[in-house]
């Protein structure tokens, strides 16, 4: 089970009082394994909606919860995949991934099963022993992946996961997680300001404004996915040429552009 | 394999020798008296390693310079680079504790010879004591400064994964603060040298800063010299110990080799 829900979450950085508003009255509700997608402009605060999910930030009004249960502190039932990594360079990626079960105090068997799960699931076998360093970006963020799933968590806490990689990468990586999400799937909250990326991915996807940042409209995609049976397609390409995957995009666009044009940029 | 680089510094070190033959012993130009010639400085050199000098040959005053250095160094690092780690994770130890330390750290460390003199006597312990205040602080501003120059994805990662305190400050902090450790440590080493050397010029009754104090009081410049070279090869000895261990402890972090 791993249901997240917003309550009325406001968030001030600085005093309480003349501090700056990032969001402003955020209501939102992921389902049990649903995955869904923020986009907004830079700077609108999704982020920080999904570092209060992960424990990172309180919310300074309302309530942030999972499954029911306000969070308080981050914690392996919310795993977070950021956007640089954040791997632990002194580890080989068999130790990164092995950290939170060590952590868990699992026995060593029992480990080295979930690892070598974990490791053949993300096609990280031949990297085990290396270290971060001696990796390419698309490999490093396949391993922050990887630590992140071994942890069989209820939410799956993901940070423009892709935004540093480079754009081939970044296209191969995008059909691995559709591919996961099918094997294995979690709860996801999704921070990401590419469009395309947010609808191929997400059962729905938020629209913030700018800040003060709330959300704008919930678009539904997996009723789209279905209907239009997007997953007979096995190449992010081909989903991207279907006429119903650009006019979800293109409503997106419009409707992130008026956020823009509102301000005069 | 010695490299461009290589030949261009064995070149001036060669360059150095040439002159100082040159100045002292092929032209005269600066007498025996104000600074030794190549053949006073073998001469010394042969005297305190085959007959001894200032009650000791030069192997038992090196090494009783390299032991006062190496503990005071060890004491240095046990308690410095804890404590600075402990400052940089805990923002109300830093409050709690550096004040006391912003008073205590501009005391030049050679000021508190007299006080361990004072307290230990001539013996080991004054000295040891002087290097640890010396080569403390040094470690304990790095290891503060490399704890709160760890990327904070790092920290919440390990929070993320559950991690318990202690393995925090092992696996975590302690490793992410390595390189910056490090840095601290050379300068404590560097520190703990110049320290040892004035705290045995003004009390020892060996090592090498006392052979140099003798070597003054008897007029011999040659042997003054050979004080000199013994403390810079000593120093560079320990420096490229430390070095190696650094390679070792650091071996994941590529931006620390050279």
């Amino acid at each position: 089970m791993g249901s997240i829900r917003f309550d009325k979450v406001d968030k001030i950085f600085g005093p309480a009082s003349g501090g700056v508003k990032a969001l402003d009255d955020i209501n939102l509700e992921i389902a049990d394994k649903e995955f869904v997608a923020i986009v907004g402009p830079s700077g609108c605060g999704k982020t920080t909606c999904l570092r209060m999910v992960a424990g990172f930030e309180p919310p300074s009004a309302g309530i942030v919860s999972v499954n029911g249960k306000a969070v308080t502190e981050p914690g392996p039932d919310r795993a977070v995949v950021f956007q640089q990594f954040a791997l632990f360079p002194w580890k080989t990626v068999r130790e990164n991934i092995e950290l939170g079960l060590r952590n868990k105090n699992l026995p060593k068997s029992e480990r080295d099963g979930l690892v070598a799960g974990a490791l053949g699931l993300m096609n990280l076998e031949s990297h085990a022993e290396a270290f971060p360093h001696q990796l390419s970006g698309g490999m490093q963020q396949r391993v922050a992946i990887a630590r992140a799933y071994v942890l069989d968590p209820e939410v799956l806490l993901m940070d423009e996961p892709f935004g540093a990689l480079d754009a081939q990468t970044r296209v191969v990586m995008q059909e691995e997680l559709v591919r996961l999400a099918r094997v294995n799937p979690r709860t996801v909250l999704f921070i990401t300001h590419a469009v395309e990326e947010a609808v191929y991915l997400a059962d729905r996807v938020a629209i913030m404004t700018r800040r003060p940042g709330r959300i704008k409209e919930v678009l539904d995609i997996r009723s789209v996915r279905q209907a239009e049976n997007w997953d007979r397609h096995e190449r992010i390409e081909d989903v991207m040429d279907l006429e119903s995957f650009v006019h979800l995009r293109t409503q997106i666009w419009k409707s992130l552009r008026e956020e823009k044009g509102a301000h005069g940029v | 394999m010695i490299g461009r680089r290589g030949w261009v510094g064995l070149g001036s070190v060669a360059a150095v020798l040439l002159l100082w033959f040159g100045l002292t012993t092929a032209t005269g130009l600066v007498s025996p008296g104000r600074f030794p010639s190549p053949a006073d400085f073998w001469l010394s050199l042969n005297q305190i390693a085959s007959r001894g000098y200032a009650g000791g040959g030069l192997a038992a005053h090196a090494f009783q310079s390299v032991k006062l250095v190496v503990m005071g160094f060890l004491v240095a690092i046990a308690t410095g680079v804890p404590l600075g780690l402990w400052m940089g994770w805990d923002r109300r130890a830093e409050a709690a504790i550096n004040p006391i330390f912003l008073i205590i750290r501009p005391i030049p460390p050679l000021a508190w010879i007299p006080l361990a003199i004072l307290w230990l006597g001539l013996g080991d312990g004054a000295k040891i004591m002087v290097i640890w205040f010396a080569a403390f602080v040094p470690s304990v501003i790095n290891s503060f400064a490399g704890v709160r120059n760890i990327d904070r994805p790092i920290i919440e990662a390990a929070q993320m994964l559950g991690t318990p305190r202690w393995r925090m400050v092992t696996e975590i902090i302690a490793p992410a603060a390595a390189p910056m450790i490090f840095t601290g440590l050379r300068l404590s080493l560097q520190a703990s040298w110049t320290t040892l050397v004035a705290a045995e010029l003004v009390g020892a009754l060996a090592g090498i800063g006392f052979v140099l104090n003798m070597a003054q009081q008897d007029i011999y410049p040659g042997m003054i010299l050979v004080g000199m070279v013994t403390v810079g090869v000593l120093g560079w000895a320990t420096t490229y110990a430390l070095g190696l261990a650094e390679r070792r402890a650091l071996a994941w972090n590529v931006a620390g080799r050279d």
